[in-house]
């Protein structure tokens, strides 16, 4: 079904952490799906199986605990080639789901989110098969934030 | 079915309507039957939110009908084959649905699919078209609120077999079976699951409800072959049915029983339920309802200490069917 300006209009939302009014117009946001706060950068346990089913009946507050790089569908990629993404973890079941950064997300905040991954945080991802970025990572996620040119300037 | 003759009066069941006429089936006859003036001018249906007893006061109400497939009648016979329909005996039970409306903002009202039955059937097709599985649910939902039990009839198995279909809906029929319905696999061409469904009608009306182009009466030509109703196939492009049948009528089975077969439809409106009473029509849910941290006050969405999402996660019920509810009580 086509999306119509009344669609990005309702699927605004009020941050259930820090209570921020959230737009999820494409116009505004600079992003087609609008999943969690740019300014905390918090998130809700709404899918269940597949991004967008809606099917999850926990509905609880997803802090962002990590970073980690998407899955290369190219089988020639080396290391961490993909797009970076962040890990969110939900504070009412604890279940684990990654999503896209948004051009507008709190870059400071992406970078607390990667010196205060949990201990704990590891062992879960495994068991998911995410690959949680640490603090070795950084030169990466700036490059990835900021870009190379701007970090050599 | 239970009728006696009196030298005035006598009693039958209604098994066809059309253009004012209602075909009554008394001992071994079929009486044609007019509707009394009195019966109209006393009838009173519900219309619009919570029920609210209405009466027919002028034309524009009189697509509202006062006698439903399956009813029982009082009526007085002229002598030649026909007759006149003087009272509607106290319904055991009835199928409804809310009316389509006649215009945007119009109130809805409630009409009578059929009356004093056994079951209801939804029919779904395994494919062409594509099953729907929160239309199957409002059916469900629907029979739950009359206390009607029912059987669940996939058709046309010969469309998905050996192909990942095949799997998505067996998934989806044990997710029902879990729950307490029967299904029943069925299909018209190969003869497939027709002695199972031939047991399940024997002795019972039954209605056969659901969307038009899903083979409801080519299951009802497979079960009773003598009958030969009129079938078509669906449109090739558009994937839909063409709504061949085009009115409601009963079939009394030659093993004993009766079947209803309506018109396929495209929607099926929920009526004279309210949101707070859905809950109660999922039998999954029945045990966790009260159980929430605020009672019976819980609507099961967004509350903390809710049993009933609880469930959900802890896989008691499926998130499919809890996603159903949520949808079915926007709509109320």
């Amino acid at each position: 079904m086509m999306r119509t300006y009344f669609d990005d209009f309702n699927a605004d939302f009020t941050c259930k952490n820090c209570g921020r009014y959230v737009s999820a117009r494409t116009a505004v946001s600079g992003v087609v799906n609008r999943n969690h706060c740019p300014y905390c950068l918090h998130s809700r346990h709404v899918d269940l199986f597949e991004a967008g089913d809606r099917l999850c009946a926990c509905k609880g507050v997803m802090a962002p605990v990590g970073l980690t790089v998407k899955r290369s569908r190219d089988k020639y990629a080396r290391g961490l080639q993909g797009e970076l993404m962040l890990v969110h973890r939900c504070q009412t079941c604890g279940g684990l789901s990654i999503n896209r950064i948004a051009a507008d997300d709190d870059s400071i905040r992406i970078l607390e989110s990667l010196s205060q991954c949990p201990e704990n945080l590891l062992e879960q991802s495994q068991i998911h098969e995410i690959q949680i970025l640490t603090n070795a990572d950084i030169a990466l996620v700036e490059s990835r934030l900021y870009g190379t040119q701007v970090l050599a300037a | 079915m239970q009728t006696q003759t009196t030298d005035t009066i006598a009693y039958g069941v209604v098994y066809k309507k059309n253009l004012s006429q209602y075909h009554v089936h008394t001992n071994d006859q079929v009486i044609l039957c007019s509707l009394s003036a009195k019966l109209w001018k006393d009838f009173e249906y519900s219309g619009g939110k919570g029920g609210r007893k209405k009466r027919v006061t002028n034309t524009r109400d009189k697509h509202m009908d006062p006698v439903a497939i399956g009813d029982r009648v009082r009526y007085q016979p002229a002598g030649d084959d026909t007759g006149m329909i003087l009272e509607v005996l106290p319904r055991q039970n009835k199928l409804t649905r809310q009316s389509a409306k006649p215009m945007p903002g119009a109130h809805a009202f409630e009409q009578v699919i059929a009356a004093n039955l056994d079951q209801v059937v939804p029919v779904f097709a395994a494919a062409n078209p594509e099953p729907r599985w929160h239309m199957l649910d409002r059916y469900l939902v629907a029979a739950e609120h009359h206390r009607l039990p029912v059987r669940i009839a996939i058709t046309k198995m010969d469309l998905i077999q050996n192909t990942p279909a095949e799997s998505d809906l067996l998934e989806a029929v044990e997710r029902y079976r879990r729950i307490g319905y029967p299904v029943t696999l069925t299909s018209s061409q190969q003869m497939m699951g027709l002695e199972e469904l031939r047991d399940i009608l024997l002795e019972k009306t039954s209605v056969l409800v659901g969307k038009s182009g899903v083979g409801k009466t080519s299951l009802l030509n497979a079960i009773e072959p003598g009958l030969g109703l009129r079938v078509q196939t669906v449109n090739q492009t558009t994937g839909k049915g063409r709504h061949t049948t085009t009115h409601l009528e009963m079939f009394p089975l030659a093993a004993g029983g009766a079947i209803i077969d309506t018109p396929g439809v495209r929607e099926f409106g929920l009526i004279g339920l309210t949101p707070e009473d859905v809950a109660e029509c999922f039998p999954e849910m029945r045990p966790f309802l009260g159980q929430c941290h605020f009672g019976h006050s819980c609507n099961h969405e967004e509350e903390p200490g809710c049993a009933i999402r609880q469930a959900v996660m802890d896989g008691a019920i499926s998130p499919y069917r809890y996603k159903s509810y949520l949808r079915l009580k926007v709509d109320l």
